[in-house]
């Protein structure tokens, strides 16, 4: 029923990428912007038709497979309907998930910085900490998640120390690596100014550091939302992951298949305010 | 810290800098450099680049310790920075995240540490004031000129209350009629304060007009070639450039600067000739 629905919205979304199409094919941009009406101008616009035409795939082989199967391919207008249907139920999983992320993104990206910052300033506790970091590192925080549900009371605590170490430590290597490199004028300036351990590392090699420790961050945002998601996957009783595992249980594909377009939106807002927070942050980069 | 020096009075006071050596990688830099600056003397470090003027103005402030040899600043041997010598780079004095005002609180802070913040703030625009940066306190470096922002760092500098000025090229990077302006107001800083500046350029005009002496090096190895003590009256104005003395005394420079290249390449390429 939803794929019928779903019909006079695609023709009108294919006419325009016919006429997208046909000017790729043109005259260099500038004339064939010209040529065209202000409406259908494509320069600018490539993304936005880019994701119309995976919609419009999507929507084919939803069609073309509809009645072969129960739901296992929902059509994007069936998705988004599902999607709106679950906003309560989603947004509470959401709820419970963050409770999970944000404090352990917090502590993680507190600690990452504050030990990355003193390693990397610290030859002695360089010397001490990266053959341990160097063979910690590269594990695979994943592999941590079923050992940390058996070992923690609860699975709150388990998905909170996994999402940790997730984060930890590409915010500490990134900071580290940063505080190491320090550019030479920067460190210079310090010592004419006197300036004592904590000083320097407050007013000198964080905020030199800053555009390492971001990039840190957001290495970890992205581990820290597929640490949360599988953990969830394995034992949680809500969240985002939970949500998705659920309904694959009881084959409602539609509502997991919201489910994933849902936590795709959310970590995608999530890195937004990400950048939008480094842009402020870095104001004096130039 | 940076209370009246304890040893700035005296026959000791001023930099000695005693057959010092310095070499990077291997190669010497600088090479048996020995040169008396006196307490309030204006002294221009003049040669090409490559010469080792940056390395040895770098060894005064006691940003790197020298190969051999010894530099005594107030009779007392230097060991690393001190806030006694305060240093103007070319560009990169000021840090980006701080606004003009706070980098020269935080100079503050360290050269005045009995006083609060609010006092630093007050002074930290009397600072900026005394080179016309009053109205830019708020703002980031990053959004001045080249010429705002070394005015900002002479005044960090001064904040520093150095008796020493140590400045690399600081007015390299800036364009003719700002290189101008900062320098009249160098020399005016130079005259109300009387601190010792060192000051590092290969521009031989600006060298003649703002020092009382100009020691040339030569480079590969660095050395000095001669010190010239420069005889013109003060307060200067910039007439002078085309004053005869001072067109025939910036000839002369020049020519001993050509002899010494000239000579280097023959010394040079005397082995090279052999070899083939």
């Amino acid at each position: 029923m939803a794929a019928f629905a779903n019909q006079p919205n695609a023709s009108i979304a294919s006419a325009d990428t016919a006429v997208a199409l046909t000017e790729v094919a043109g005259a260099p941009a500038k004339e064939r912007a010209q040529r065209w009406p202000r409406a259908l101008r494509l320069h600018g616009h490539e993304g936005v038709l880019f994701i119309v035409g995976v919609v419009l795939v999507w929507q084919f082989i939803s069609s073309a497979i509809h009645f072969s199967g129960k739901y296992l391919f929902p059509s994007p207008l069936l998705t988004v309907k599902t999607l709106w249907a679950s906003l309560p139920e989603l947004l509470l999983g959401t709820g419970y998930s963050f409770v999970i992320l944000l404090p352990s993104l917090a502590l993680a990206i507190a600690f990452g910085v504050v030990w990355g910052l003193l390693v990397g300033t610290t030859p002695a506790l360089n010397r001490m900490f990266s053959p341990f970091a160097r063979f910690t590192s590269p594990v695979p925080p994943t592999i941590y998640i079923p050992y940390a549900i058996a070992l923690l009371p609860t699975f709150r605590m388990a998905a909170g120390f996994v999402v940790f170490i997730g984060v930890f430590w590409p915010v500490f290597l990134n900071t580290a690596n940063g505080a190491t490199a320090v550019p030479q004028h920067y460190r210079d300036n310090a010592r004419i100014l006197g300036l004592r351990k904590l000083e320097y590392l407050r007013r000198v090699a964080f905020p030199a550091t800053l555009p390492h420790i971001f990039s840190g961050i957001g290495v970890g945002m992205v581990f820290a939302f597929i640490m949360l998601t599988v953990a969830e996957l394995f034992g949680a009783s809500n969240g985002l992951g939970r949500f998705v595992q659920l309904y694959a249980d009881y084959a409602d594909y539609p509502r997991m298949v919201a489910g994933i377009l849902y936590t795709g939106v959310v970590v995608w807002i999530s890195m937004e305010i990400l950048e939008r927070i480094k842009k402020r942050a870095l104001f004096w980069l130039k | 810290m940076s209370s009246p020096s304890t040893e700035s009075s005296g026959s000791s006071s001023g930099i000695e800098v005693l057959r010092l050596k310095f070499a990077y990688q291997g190669a010497s830099v600088l090479s048996d450099i020995s040169l008396h600056i006196g307490e309030g003397e204006f002294v221009s470090l003049l040669g090409p680049s490559g010469c080792g003027k940056t390395t040895l103005l770098r060894l005064l402030a006691g940003l790197d310790s020298p190969g051999a040899g010894t530099i005594f600043h107030g009779g007392e041997q230097i060991q690393g920075p001190s806030l006694e010598r305060g240093v103007v780079f070319q560009n990169y004095s000021l840090f980006p995240w701080l606004t003009l005002s706070q980098n020269i609180e935080l100079a503050l802070s360290k050269s005045h540490q009995q006083h609060d913040e609010s006092w630093r703030r007050k002074h930290a625009s009397d600072y900026l004031d005394r080179v016309g940066l009053k109205d830019s306190a708020a703002q980031y470096p990053s959004l001045l000129s080249g010429g705002m922002q070394q005015r900002g760092a002479i005044a960090r500098a001064l904040a520093l209350g150095s008796p020493v000025l140590l400045m690399d090229e600081p007015f390299g990077a800036l364009d003719p009629v700002n290189r101008a302006k900062l320098q009249d107001l160098l020399l005016d800083v130079w005259a109300s304060t009387r601190k010792t500046i060192v000051f590092v350029t290969h521009d031989v005009e600006e060298a003649l007009y703002l020092a009382d002496r100009v020691v040339m090096l030569g480079s590969s190895p660095g050395r000095i070639i001669q010190e010239i003590t420069i005889p013109f009256e003060r307060p200067r104005s910039r007439h002078i450039f085309q004053s005869r003395g001072f067109v025939e005394l910036s000839e002369r420079i020049d020519g001993l600067f050509r002899e010494d290249v000239l000579q280097r390449i023959e010394s040079e390429s005397v082995p090279v000739r052999e070899a083939i």
